[in-house]
């Protein structure tokens, strides 16, 4: 270590890359961590956490039981066994005793992206509440025609303040916190929507995922989707094939209309006589909605976009794939079974290019581009549903079912990396069968 | 034994493992159908590379004289045969573009897929061409249309039906009978998924399909009695499946493939439990 802090005063280690060995270093010794403790209020399944983008300072958390709470993942409340455990308790939190909490489980909760002041909480209520942070009151409500799966903000947004909502209505609703209204209504799932997520590379695109199966683009300037993500378009290797110029048809022929798609869905009838090609005009936004491709064969249950913005994971019934803008690069994460009912939360770190997928009682970190598992966490004691990471601190929260948010940190101090070239005095008479 | 190199096959993942080096002979075994039954499914429980893995698997297909299925690989199987799964996804999409392979998706409820090398199923769709043809009935060009144009230009799974309907009539006229021809031929068929979509199928699957899914769970269900949920792989091996003529080494890939059974090495040789993750 002090070798690496030399070499970086003489020159020979760029800044950056030293600070970036030092990072990797810490995520590939993560465990469960011994120090540190958020003691949970919440009396029912953790569904959400967040750390705020502005600090990465203040954890957001929503859970079942209707409640929201924040925590500070820096600075303890109070401290056990004479200084060496720090227990965090809650800054605060809104829970069903509250005169305007939610009234069923609690979904999603995301911080405002321009600072901590604001927070958004998404519930099985149908409502969407935007909470104001330092009075812990509810500011606006917005009340959506179904169960809220999933709220999301952009946030590289500079000029709007959208909240997307993927319900289990077909439709994707984007409320305007700053008129109060809904902005957008984008058409063209089938069936629920039970992930969002706004692209990093640019404030305007949305990708969400529905209950059948398909992700869809959408970018918010223009109407209907402009790309339905399909897995048998693949690419082999990580780069994207050169494009090739494809003929893109704008009428599909010989189909019927949409509208009496989601009755199609139930019943198998048998097909008509082939007839001529009936085409029927559909605004040129509504063109997509004939498009049929899927992403996985269930549920997509979890989205996450990578920070440099060229890749988008995604998770399914038994598998998460890495799909690279367009295509299906087949990078195949060896997740084993993952759960389909309840949506999950995917977490990326950059450098090492790792992916933490929670398996049902585990939490798996996977390399990015080989897909092999680097890490395993177990420590739950039910299924997992949401993993964070926070990387100023390069720690892992995760939080499930048991009701627990368990904090995962590299594993020895600081003074054992300084230490390390020193032998370190094994006591011999540690150990255990 | 003799170590034959394949030249084929691409620099082993973790090479040096005992138990591979026994399996990378005999490629192309018409030979090891005889002497398979000599290796324990222990020492080749793992393959270097995909296209081996693929053509020893067909090579240890179970005959079963009742059906004439040609002989189809689980994509779990291979996930449980090669170490790296993104590697045996790649090298299978590159089996499939350069039209070696064919890949069906089976109408089990979860993601199986069967992978079936392109000329047994070609042979498959002539035999059933020729039976059509002595049963007399009528329009039996639908097959060859089929075979050419078709199989040819679509290599995923599925097939939307007006696609379908443009493809055969490259070959001459369609009609709506020529579609129920190929249905009752075995060769499409439709899933709950999507009403519009039509699926490749393999033709006569129907009783290998029972028996995969009543020898899964004849499988689990043995290795859940025991007091401990596993049990030695030799031991297991030995075993015979009421209820599925496909072999024991099938469904132990299988299941290891999906997660449902995992395997670890002891002293005394691999053990396979139950996994409760």
């Amino acid at each position: 270590m002090w070798q690496a802090i030399q070499a970086r005063e003489t020159g020979r280690t760029p800044c950056n890359s030293f600070a970036n060995q030092l990072k990797s270093r810490r995520i590939s010794s993560l465990q469960l961590c011994n120090r540190k403790d958020f003691v949970s209020p919440h009396r029912g399944a953790v569904n959400s956490l967040q750390v705020d983008l502005t600090e990465g300072r203040y954890l957001l958390s929503g859970a079942s039981d209707g409640s929201a709470a924040v925590f500070d993942t820096q600075r303890a409340t109070d401290s056990e066994a004479s200084g060496l455990i720090e227990k965090h308790k809650c800054v605060f939190s809104v829970d069903k005793g509250h005169e305007h909490g939610h009234r069923f489980a609690v979904s999603s909760a995301v911080w405002y992206p321009i600072d901590t002041g604001l927070f958004v909480t998404g519930s099985f209520d149908h409502l969407i509440k935007v909470w104001d942070t330092n009075t812990a009151q509810a500011v606006v409500d917005f009340k959506m025609p179904g169960k809220v799966y999933r709220t999301a903000m952009s946030s590289l947004a500079m000029s709007h303040t959208l909240i997307a909502a993927g319900t289990e209505d077909v439709q994707v609703r984007l409320c305007d916190i700053a008129s109060g209204a809904f902005s957008h209504t984008l058409s063209g799932h089938r069936d629920g929507v039970m992930s969002v997520e706004w692209s990093t590379s640019s404030e305007w695109v949305l990708y969400t995922g529905g209950c059948d199966g398909a992700i869809r683009f959408w970018d918010i300037r223009r109407a209907g989707c402009f790309r339905v993500l399909d897995q048998s378009v693949t690419q082999l290797g990580v780069r994207p094939p050169i494009l090739k110029h494809s003929a893109v048809s704008t009428k599909v022929s010989a189909e019927k209309s949409s509208s009496g798609a989601k009755n199609r869905l139930k019943t198998l009838h048998t097909r008509p006589s082939v007839e001529k090609a009936r085409q029927k005009r559909l605004h040129p936004g509504m063109l997509s909605t004939l498009d049929r491709a899927t992403a996985h064969y269930g549920v997509v249950t979890g989205l996450k976009a990578t920070n440099d913005g060229m890749y988008l994971l995604s998770a399914g019934k038994n598998k998460a794939v890495g799909y690279s803008i367009g295509c299906n690069t087949l990078l195949n994460f060896e997740t084993g079974r993952l759960q389909t009912s309840k949506a999950i939360q995917m977490a990326t770190s950059d450098d090492p290019a790792l992916v933490f997928v929670p398996c049902m009682k585990t939490v798996k970190a996977f390399g990015m581009w080989s897909g092999r598992t680097t890490l395993m966490f177990r420590g739950h004691y039910e299924s997992v549903n949401t993993c964070c990471f926070n990387s100023t601190d390069q720690e892992l929260y995760t939080s499930g079912a048991d009701r627990q948010i368990l904090v995962w940190s590299p594993g020895g101090s600081v003074e054992g990396e300084m230490d390390q070239d020193e032998e370190a005095a094994e006591d011999k008479d540690n150990w255990s069968d | 034994m003799k170590n034959i190199t394949n030249p084929e096959t691409s620099v082993a993942a973790a090479g040096g493992k005992k138990r591979r080096r026994e399996e990378e002979e005999e490629v192309g075994g018409s030979h090891a159908a005889n002497e398979d039954e000599c290796f324990s499914l222990q020492d080749e429980l793992t393959f270097s590379d995909t296209s081996v893995a693929l053509r020893m698997m067909r090579a240890q297909f179970p005959r079963i004289d009742q059906a004439s299925v040609p002989p189809f690989i689980l994509q779990s199987q291979l996930y449980s045969s090669l170490n790296d799964r993104t590697q045996v996804d790649r090298e299978l999409e590159r089996l499939r573009r350069d039209k070696v392979v064919r890949v069906f998706k089976l109408n089990t409820g979860q993601d199986d897929h069967a992978i079936i090398f392109l000329d047994d199923y070609l042979y498959q769709v002539d035999r059933i061409a020729k039976r059509m043809e002595e049963n007399k009935q009528s329009d039996t060009d639908i097959f060859k249309w089929f075979k050419e144009h078709v199989l040819d230009s679509k290599l995923e799974p599925s097939i939307a039906h007006h696609e379908l309907c443009s493809l055969l009539a490259l070959g001459g006229k369609v009609k709506d009978a020529h579609i129920t021809l190929l249905i009752n031929a075995g060769l499409l068929t439709r899933q709950l998924i999507d009403p519009d979509m039509y699926w490749f199928a393999i033709p006569s699957i129907g009783k290998l399909w029972k028996a995969l899914l009543q020898g899964r769970k004849e499988l689990l269900s043995l290795l859940k009695r025991k007091r401990h949920k596993e049990m030695f792989l030799a031991e297991l091996e030995k075993r015979r499946l009421r209820y599925s003529p496909l072999d024991m080494r099938f469904h132990i890939r299988d299941l290891i493939g999906s997660g449902h059974l995992k395997t670890f090495q002891t002293t005394s040789g691999l053990v396979v439990r139950v996994s409760n993750d």
